[in-house]
């Protein structure tokens, strides 16, 4: 599985000099920063530091733009647990419960919780795509808009979970994401709804739209309170605490490591990734629990799920990189692109003729992972500082923020307003205790959904049962799906009655 | 029906039943084949049915459809962010953003007659020279 020699190789190019290691700590800071605020992607610090990696040889240019990867994805978590703003679509589920625990005054543990998460989650990601890098790849080339549409799916069956209290009002929001994810021009060329505005001809931008529902809408929420955490003697910023809450993380050790191996997996499927891998772990971490019940108002293993699952799909967005040369997402386009800078070209016969280049960029990732444990830990005390600034000063500046971040996104008018307009929606929805996650994650989908879809109607003549059977890896899937929707719950409903039974 | 639908309950169904309407119309209109429809028809008829299904369940409730106070302090803080967001590329990024952060402060329950506009100045400051420069497109600004 492991070539011995060309492993040792890479040890000697990442450990015969300090050089490589040089740019990790900065790109880890960028990525921090990038992923913690609004509207500032992972995509783009990689493009704006994209420059700068012209004078550095091949393997150090790979580890400062991976790190900027690595510290982005955990940063998008910080203000999710925070302020309930998702830095990138890949820590939606993040928010779900690590914003209700930081309103209890737990915001250093779920802060531990959230950095032991990602930062085991990208080892294991890592892990798998250094033993697993030839088989991954093979199977990357099998996966079809069949199989697309089972792991979209997926996704989006956790709409349905989303509202206890009132399933139809959680359909309902979801339901609405899927609509107006269908403005713009369709995946055949038509056009729907776009009202003779150019802006819309892409959709709906979906980064602006999940900032103003989430962020705008909370801040809206918040204005009449003093501070994040209203008790005054749970404002500090603790190291304590926060350790706590990483050593608390592996109280939970199956959820840490299903949410890692289903980040890894869906990761690697080009164009699906942590975005969809955050939201399927939550989903299947909520279903699987002793306590679901708890999910939504800070349960420790909601945070646990999503963190470990979308850092984990950094390892597996490399795997198509690396081994096809296919970017799987805009981050890992950049690194395409840091790849042809220095002249190398992705694919078979780069893992064939560099396996020493391809062992020393993934063990130079996992080294990069320990590094992020300290920096992190480091960051968070002042990052924490967030609860400690009063909200009639943080309201206002963090709306300027996330009107600032759809237009960064955008580059026109019309990201500030979709800012405007969600903020709008997603202040009526929570009024009427609507979930707003649902909507995010029916207008993420909803598009990939349509797409998929389309083609599988298209390359199976109209019958895509039959091409279902005819799909292994598809079919595997989707008899995973249904077993774990439909068999866990009937299972457990099934003991639950014979329990009542012999308790009679 | 001992209860009824409140003003904003009605006015998010409303309006999303108005857009569902336009959507499903305007694909319609487009085109009527399967691979247009496919999403968007389902989607709004579970709209349609999941909205009867809702407004039934709250006119049977016993209990009144609940109304959250500060709606129009919430509306008048929305109503500014609106604007503001409008402002951004037409009066320029640096006085929309002083203006409007000084006045959500105001407006949040500041009290400091001269904390809110110095805190604005040098925020809006902070912004066009550090989150503004990393933008790769053209920024309006009136005075920085």
């Amino acid at each position: 599985m492991l070539d011995q020699f060309a492993l040792s190789q890479a040890f000697g190019l990442l450990f015969s000099s300090f050089d490589p290691w040089i740019w990790v700590i900065p790109g880890l800071l960028i990525g921090l920063v990038f992923g913690s605020i609004p509207g500032l992607q992972i995509s783009m610090a990689m493009a704006v530091f994209l420059p700068v990696t012209f004078g550095m040889d091949f393997l150090q240019a790979m580890l400062f733009l991976t790190a900027i990867f690595t510290g982005g994805a955990y940063g998008g978590g910080v203000t999710a647990i925070l302020m309930n703003i998702p830095g990138s679509s890949s820590s939606i589920a993040t928010a779900f419960d690590g914003y209700p625990m930081a309103r209890q005054g737990k915001h250093n543990e779920a802060l531990g919780l959230g950095l032991a998460a990602s930062v085991v989650g990208s080892f294991i990601g890592y892990i798998l795509l250094l033993l697993l890098i030839g088989p991954m790849a093979a199977l990357v080339l099998k996966i079809g808009p069949m199989e697309m549409v089972v792991v979209v799916l997926w996704g989006l069956t956790l709409i349905a979970t989303l509202n206890d209290g009132n399933v139809a009002k959680g359909l309902f929001a979801g339901f609405l994401g899927l609509l107006l994810s269908q403005i713009g021009m369709s995946t055949t060329g038509i056009m729907r709804t776009t009202v003779g505005n150019p802006h819309l001809l892409d959709g709906i931008p979906a980064v602006p739209a999940m900032i103003g529902i989430f962020a705008a809408s909370e801040l809206l929420r918040l204005r009449g309170s003093s501070y994040l955490v209203t008790d005054e003697a749970q404002r500090d910023i603790s190291l304590r605490k926060i350790l706590a809450g990483v050593a608390e993380t592996f109280r939970y050790p199956a959820v840490l490591l299903r949410g890692s191996l289903i980040g890894a997996g869906i990761g690697a499927i080009p164009g699906v990734g942590s975005s969809v891998a955050n939201l399927v772990s939550y989903g299947e971490a909520r279903r699987t629990s002793r306590t679901p019940e708890a999910f939504g108002k800070g349960a420790p293993e909601g945070v646990i799920a999503a963190e470990s699952a979308n850092s984990s799909s950094e390892g597996g967005s490399m795997t198509a990189l690396l081994a096809l040369g296919i970017p799987g997402g805009a981050a890992t386009a950049v690194l395409l692109a840091a790849f042809s800078f220095h002249n190398i070209i992705g694919g078979p016969s780069f893992i064939r003729n560099q396996t020493d280049v391809v062992y020393s960029i993934i063990l130079g990732n996992l080294g990069q992972v320990l590094l992020l444990a300290v920096v992190g830990l480091l960051m968070l005390r002042v990052l924490g500082m967030v609860v400690r600034v009063p909200l009639a000063y943080l309201v206002p500046s963090v709306l300027a923020m996330c009107a600032w971040g759809g237009y960064g996104i955008t580059g026109t008018i019309a990201g500030p307003l979709t800012v405007a307009a969600f903020a709008l929606l997603g202040w009526l929805m929570r009024r009427n205790a609507y979930p707003v996650a649902a909507t995010v994650i029916g207008l993420l989908l909803g598009r990939m959904m349509e797409g998929e879809l389309v083609r599988t109607l298209q390359i199976s003549n109209n019958q895509p049962m039959t091409y279902l059977l005819e799909r292994p890896i598809a079919l595997v899937l989707a008899i995973a799906m249904l077993a774990v929707l439909v068999g866990a719950p009937s299972l457990k409903a099934l003991r639950a009655r014979k329990a009542r039974r012999a308790g009679q | 029906m001992s209860a009824r639908l409140s003003a904003s309950h009605a006015a998010f169904l409303g309006i999303v039943l108005a857009i569902t309407g336009f959507i499903l119309w305007s694909a319609l209109s487009a085109s009527t084949s399967l691979n247009n429809l496919i999403v968007v028809a389902p989607a709004a008829l579970l709209l349609g049915v999941l909205a009867l299904c809702i407004v039934v369940t709250v006119l049977r409730s016993p209990d009144a459809d609940p109304a959250p106070a500060g709606a129009l302090g919430d509306l008048l803080l929305l109503a500014g962010f609106g604007i503001f967001c409008y402002a951004l590329t037409h009066v320029g990024f640096d006085v929309a953003t002083f203006v409007f952060v000084w006045a959500g402060i105001v407006m949040s329950g500041g009290r400091s007659l001269w904390v809110p506009p110095l805190y604005a100045a040098i925020f809006s400051l902070a912004l066009v020279k550090g989150f503004g420069s990393l933008f790769p497109y053209p920024m309006l600004t009136l005075v920085l």
